[in-house]
């Protein structure tokens, strides 16, 4: 039997916890008003282009100014397909056997210019980022395999946009709900994008002096009545990692840039900080070996199965990433993500398991087979990006490797060349991050494992996984589809595809007074900051 | 004096194009372009996005006419558009030499106002517990790289007052109080390492002049101390420290990367080094050139300002 005070205290810690949390707080009414601080890492790369772009370093500043059809509900924390809500589509419903997507748009929304929206602009959008011919052209077209099952786009009058689809694909509507899908005005060329932003989303854009800062100010024609909360916005560029921190501490920004913040920067801040909230978020950002397939010695399976059972996970993530990250396969782990494998499953793959020595003896006994022992090691290159999170990943691997009779060499590649790199396939192995939109298994195995995928680096193709693929993509039971999903994750771990390490948690820091501003497990899909508020 | 300066010009005429074809080149030659940037912040290439691009950008061109039309662009005042903003180069690069140029002078004066009579006052009590102490301490500022001991003011300021200076640009005349805290802490962590290295050089050349006949004759004839270190030796001994201040001056402009990163100023250098990262080769490029001439006629400046300082001094024609 506890006393009862500690029993009060630890309950009282509770709610508090609670409370500080950043989900609404019951009792406390919203407050208009104020100017919220964001940190930004670094000039928006492409300004509000997001179409254009993967990073996050552009999602996140640009998403205020943008609004999507549909988007993940900002107050809830997992993101999945109960929790889509709409946002310039008041409703919508699937017909015609789940082929048509077919959206009611809200009336009355004005672009920041003032001119209406209208499914004309709907179309015009999601027309050029699938790349249907006569529509508009991207620069740079990342997201254009995740419309590829998409046959057409009607718009019957302004206020019906149809998604016609040569199968059905439940994904569709999780896809339309990231960040990564924002509506385009068709009276704006894509081009502008990139340097000013027409949209339609809670705030207007000020003023973007460039590597400083982009402003915000509230839109008084937001279709969303008494949105957003906050009179302004301003995403303050801050280049070098220390100053972003003390910048936190000092109070000169109330939110830090999603996937910034360590374990120990938050332990740091919240010791110097009382009151200072630091939540660990999963990014839907995993950390991941690259084999180029099409090159010995990795075209064998084999081999690529001896590299799998040589990395020890649980290590990595103690050791490099300072706790900040959880195990899981090609799907984001429970509790974070929807699709992730049970532990039990998991644990069976190879190089999963939680005894190292082990997984490492039968890495061993694999390279043996085929030849390679301590006298004759197998040799190879180890390539990375040049950037300090990239490297001491590889580092850890290149020790990992050594243990078991693989010399790595390792070759560091600077930013501008990594993707170029890992596309044209001018390397052996690699250390590699890759960041998936929504939690989701088309945006995931469409863009990373079908054959000839846009990020597939490691040329895998198998035209089995490939069905599967197709399969689960057009599977209407989400408890059927959990298993195919699960049977894929899989077969892609026994092929070692592209072993997972671990995916990322961030741990993410805002100051008490930010209300509502809720981390989902991917953090490219929870920017808008309509719901936001300051208690101040 | 008129041929001095004309010679001085061509010859600082043939240095830029020197410059400019040294940039240029080595650009090109750094692995990767702008294209792979993009890309790169996309997670992909398509070979034929990237053509496009290449063709849009004009890198598709030869790369003697790449230089060509690059400084056909100088001489008609116009320097090309940022391909990262998709902006006139110039409109980017304007605000920012005021903030580097301000806190190069803050930092220069800093450094001579601390370095100067630190290093005449070594000199004249030389191997003096004082000394000592003088060069410790300036051992100490060559020592100390000047982003780390930015860091440290950052951190101090943090802990102690959970304050620290502005992360986004004030100008003077929006509140002068606040602008001068964002530039003085800067100034002071960049001037301390050069103040060290004035300190130095100030003391070496004084205790040089200390020794000379003349100062001994001064000492002699009674002459009160101040007058013989201020007036006569430092005089005397000024001429080396004035080609250090021009040098550290000339070097701050360019040499302010990480100074301007720590503190968040939105300067040349922090700016330069991130156009190098994104291959923006109109920015890159004219930045240089901008900074190539600042160097130069800063040298040009300290050599005409030796006539100034010593008579004796004659530019040859």
């Amino acid at each position: 039997m506890y006393p009862r005070s500690l029993v009060t205290t630890v309950v009282a810690l509770g709610v508090a916890a609670v409370a500080m949390s950043g989900v609404p707080a019951v009792g406390q009414a919203p407050r208009p008003g104020g100017v919220l601080n964001v940190t930004q890492r670094e000039d928006s790369p492409q300004g509000f282009a997001i179409h254009e772009t993967s990073t996050i370093s552009t999602v996140w500043p640009a998403m205020p100014c943008l609004s999507n059809l549909v988007i993940f509900d900002p107050l809830k924390q997992q993101e999945s397909a109960e929790s889509v809500v709409g946002e310039l589509a008041e409703k919508w419903a699937w017909q015609d056997g789940n082929r048509s997507l077919v959206l009611s748009l809200r009336k009355n929304v004005k672009w920041h210019d003032g001119q209406p929206f209208t499914s004309k602009d709907v179309k015009f959008t999601f027309d050029m980022v699938r790349g249907a011919p006569d529509a508009g052209k991207l620069r740079i077209n990342p997201r254009k395999g995740w419309y590829e099952n998409v046959e057409a786009i009607e718009a019957p009058d302004p206020h019906t946009v149809v998604f016609r689809l040569k199968r059905p694909q439940p994904s569709l509507l999780l896809m339309l709900a990231s960040g990564y899908s924002p509506v385009y005005a068709a009276h704006v060329p894509p081009a502008q994008y990139r340097t000013t932003c027409v949209g339609t989303g809670p705030f207007k854009v000020k003023e973007w002096r460039k590597g400083e800062f982009i402003d915000y100010v509230k839109n008084p024609d937001y279709f969303i009545e008494g949105r957003p909360y906050l009179d302004g916005m301003r995403y303050v560029v801050i280049k070098e990692r220390g100053t972003r921190v003390a910048a936190l501490q000092a109070g000169q920004v109330d939110v830090s840039f999603p996937g910034d913040m360590s374990p120990t920067s938050g332990e740091q801040l919240k010791n110097a900080v009382p009151g200072i909230v630091v939540r660990p978020t999963h990014e839907n950002v995993n950390n991941n070996i690259i084999m180029n397939m099409k090159k010995p010695p990795f075209d064998n399976a084999k081999v690529r199965l001896a590299v799998s059972h040589a990395i020890d996970r649980r290590a990595l993530t103690t050791a490099v990433h300072q706790g900040g990250g959880v195990v899981g396969a090609a799907m984001a782990p429970k509790p974070h993500g929807v699709w992730g494998l049970p532990e039990k499953e998991l644990l069976a793959l190879p190089g999963y398991g939680t005894d190292p020595a082990e997984e490492k003896e039968k890495a061993r006994r694999i390279l043996r087979d085929l030849g390679f022992t301590p006298q004759n090691p197998l040799r190879v290159e180890m390539a990375t990006r040049a950037i300090a999170i990239y490297v001491d990943m590889a580092s850890f691997v290149i020790n990992e490797l050594k243990q078991v009779g693989i010399e790595a060499t390792l070759k560091q590649v600077e930013t501008a060349q990594w993707h170029a790199m890992a596309t044209r396939g001018d390397y052996q192995i690699g250390a590699n991050l890759t960041g998936i939109g929504p939690d989701d298994p088309d945006a995931n195995f469409y863009e990373n494992y079908v054959c000839g995928s846009p990020r597939n680096y490691s040329f895998y193709c198998s035209e089995q996984v490939e069905k599967m693929i197709e399969q689960q993509s057009a599977e209407l039971d989400p408890a059927k589809r959990m298993r195919m999903v699960w049977d894929i994750q899989k077969r892609l771990e026994q092929d070692a595809a592209r072993p997972m390490l671990n995916w990322r948690l961030d741990h993410f820091t805002t100051w008490p007074k930010v209300k509502n501003l809720v981390p989902h497990q991917s953090l490219y899909n929870w920017g808008r900051m309509q719901e936001v508020w300051l208690d101040r | 004096m008129k041929t001095y300066i004309a010679q001085r010009l061509f010859v600082a005429g043939l240095t830029l194009f020197g410059m400019s074809v040294v940039i240029f080149a080595l650009l090109r030659l750094a692995p990767g372009d702008i294209v792979d940037v993009l890309f790169s912040a996309a997670g992909y290439v398509d070979p034929s996005e990237r053509q496009l691009i290449l063709e849009e950008l004009g890198l598709d061109e030869p790369v003697w006419k790449q230089y060509v039309t690059w400084i056909a662009q100088i001489f008609t005042g116009d320097l090309g558009k940022s391909y990262r903003y998709d902006l006139p180069a110039w409109e980017i690069i304007k605000p920012l030499i005021p903030v580097t140029v301000e806190l190069a002078i803050l930092a220069t004066i800093v450094s001579v106002l601390l370095g100067v009579p630190a290093g005449v006052m070594s000199a004249v009590r030389q191997d003096t517990g004082f000394d000592y102490a003088l060069r410790v301490v300036s051992l100490a500022g060559l020592s100390m790289p000047s982003f780390w001991l930015g860091m440290v003011i950052i951190l101090t300021l943090v802990a102690w007052l959970g304050w620290i200076p502005p992360l986004t640009y004030v100008s003077p005349r929006e509140n002068f109080w606040l602008h001068s805290v964002q530039f003085l802490l800067p100034a002071l962590a960049v001037g301390y390492r050069s103040s060290a290295l004035i300190m130095r050089i100030t003391r070496s050349a004084m205790l040089e002049v200390l020794r000379e006949d003349y100062i001994r004759t001064a000492w002699a004839k009674g002459q009160a101390g101040r007058a013989v270190v201020w007036r006569h030796a430092l005089k005397n001994a000024i001429l080396p420290v004035v080609t250090v201040i021009g040098i550290e001056f000339a070097f701050l402009i360019g040499g302010l990367v990480v100074t301007e990163t720590v503190f968040n100023l939105p300067g040349v250098a922090r700016f330069l080094v991130e156009a190098i990262l994104w291959r923006d080769y109109p920015i890159v490029q004219n930045l240089v050139m901008i900074i190539a001439i600042v160097v130069i006629f800063t040298n040009l400046i300290v050599d005409l300002l030796y006539g100034v300082l010593d008579p004796r001094v004659r530019y040859g024609g």
